[in-house]
């Protein structure tokens, strides 16, 4: 039973990683708020671990 | 009013701007990750000692941990004659690698008389990947000898997040219930006795169970490094099977270094000299000798740091009375002087273990504290580019998994 609800928790944060990063890719292309350059490089600083991740960059 | 300040428009960015950002971003990402990617795919190697008669890997224990990071190799050296069984393990916490080198000058140097022994230098291997680098770690010690360098990696205390990921908020260790912090999931000295469908790291800790319980190891030894503010250092932990072996065994070094022996918990689960006593019939035995490069309280942390141990916030903490074992900056802790007291402190429990059990009789050889102290560690170092080495020369590496191979395929294409 541990074990089942350990590896539901261990997807979920994967679900939750991947709402994060979607906000941020959206985020990083249109936003209303902290709309300055220097917000732009922190997006994108952001980013950048997710993509490795998805394309499996270990 | 006369004072308000002007707002500043903000910069904005266009889209093709942004993604210049982005490609700006991924380019210095690249160099970062270059570090890492250096430290992950790194190979150690040593020339192995002409009796190695097997290679195994934990994975024949385990068949899920096949392709993964987590799989590391085995050398078995058995002398044919009959005997009892040891298995020496090292780098459980890769950030301490006297345990490592240790296995390394062992299994270049090694020869067995009577029985068997099981030596895996990269017991974490996964964790061996990772390095230290976010608490300003080098990532590689080297060893000098008199054919050039040998270069060893500076591992992390726990299994790489890359391949366990993520930690719970509360580590609940398994089968005790007990609560312990929450990296320790990833901390395989805290995993044992493991479970076959638990996380990788488990899964490792119950392989290495179920080595002990199929090869029948009478003496296991699992060796370590501990800073020199902490109380477990220099000295063995044993359970109370293996207590009064380790008492002797430190009563024995005691002409060389000062050893002291301590009994194993029992109400702290998950450690290899708890589980690996109650959950095999092995005797367990857990050496620490003192690391300075872990302490926090030191300077910068070099690799001459990692090689030499001397560092002046620790001598003052030692004037203070702040240590665990005495400490003289004129001295320090050198790599040499770790290498041997693990070497002797696992010749000495092996010698006692056959002395109050007559069946379980182990004799074996490798360079001892005195040894390393007159000739130096890189002495006992082989050159494995010498072609008369060709032949005996291992790389400890994992077998890679499938998306491995593409980046290896890379690798040599890049390389012709």
């Amino acid at each position: 039973m541990l074990v089942f609800w350990q590896t539901v928790i261990h997807y979920l944060y994967f679900v939750i990683a991947a709402i994060i990063a979607f906000f941020f890719i959206k985020n990083f292309f249109k936003r209303e708020k902290r709309t300055n350059l220097v917000y732009d490089i922190v997006y994108a600083y952001c980013v950048i671990p997710f993509v490795l991740r998805v394309l499996f960059v270990k | 009013m006369a004072n308000e300040k002007k707002e500043k428009a903000p910069i904005l960015a266009s889209k093709k701007v942004k993604i210049i950002i982005l490609v700006c971003v991924a380019i210095i990402a690249f160099f970062g990750g270059k570090e890492f990617w250096e430290l992950r795919h790194f190979k150690e190697v040593f020339v192995a000692s002409d009796e190695l008669t097997e290679v195994k890997w934990l994975s024949d224990y385990l068949p899920e941990l096949k392709n993964s990071w987590f799989d590391t190799p085995i050398y078995v050296f058995d002398s044919g004659v009959e005997g009892g069984s040891v298995f020496i393990m090292g780098n459980v916490h890769p950030y301490e690698p006297a345990s490592s080198i240790t296995c390394y000058v062992m299994l270049e140097n090694i020869h067995v008389e009577c029985g068997k022994v099981f030596i895996m230098p990269q017991g974490n291997y996964s964790g061996s990947t990772m390095g230290s680098t976010g608490g300003a770690y080098p990532k590689f010690v080297t060893v000098k000898t008199e054919w050039g360098e040998q270069k060893y990696r500076i591992g992390a205390r726990e299994s790489n997040p890359l391949d366990q990921w993520p930690d719970p908020f509360t580590y609940v260790h398994y089968p005790s219930g007990q609560n312990l912090a929450y990296q320790d999931i990833r901390n395989m000295n805290r995993t044992y006795p493991g479970r076959a469908d638990g996380t990788p790291t488990e899964m490792a800790s119950y392989a290495i169970m179920e080595l002990l319980r199929k090869e029948k190891i009478d003496i296991a030894i699992d060796i370590h490094e501990a800073s020199i503010m902490y109380p477990v250092v220099g000295t063995y932990v044993a359970p109370d099977k293996s207590l009064s072996i380790a008492g002797y065994a430190a009563m024995s070094l005691s002409e060389y270094f000062n050893m002291k022996f301590e009994a194993s918990p029992k109400s702290l689960r998950g450690l290899s000299h708890r589980e690996w006593g109650d959950y095999s019939q092995a005797l367990p035995f857990l050496m620490e000798t003192p690391e300075p490069f872990i302490d926090r309280i030191t300077g910068p942390i070099t690799e001459e740091f990692m090689l030499e141990g001397k560092d002046e916030f620790l001598a003052k903490a030692a004037e203070k009375g702040l240590t665990y074992v005495p400490y003289d900056i004129e001295e320090g802790q050198p790599m040499w002087y770790r290498v041997g007291r693990h070497l002797s402190g696992a010749a000495e429990a092996i010698a006692w273990t056959s002395y109050f059990y007559p069946d379980i009789v182990v004799e074996v050889e490798w360079p001892l504290f005195e040894d390393i102290q007159a000739n130096g560690l890189g002495y006992y170092l082989h050159d494995p580019d010498a072609p008369e080495n060709a032949s005996k020369v291992q790389v400890v590496y994992h077998k890679p998994a499938a998306y491995d191979r593409t980046y290896q395929d890379l690798e040599a294409a890049f390389k012709q």
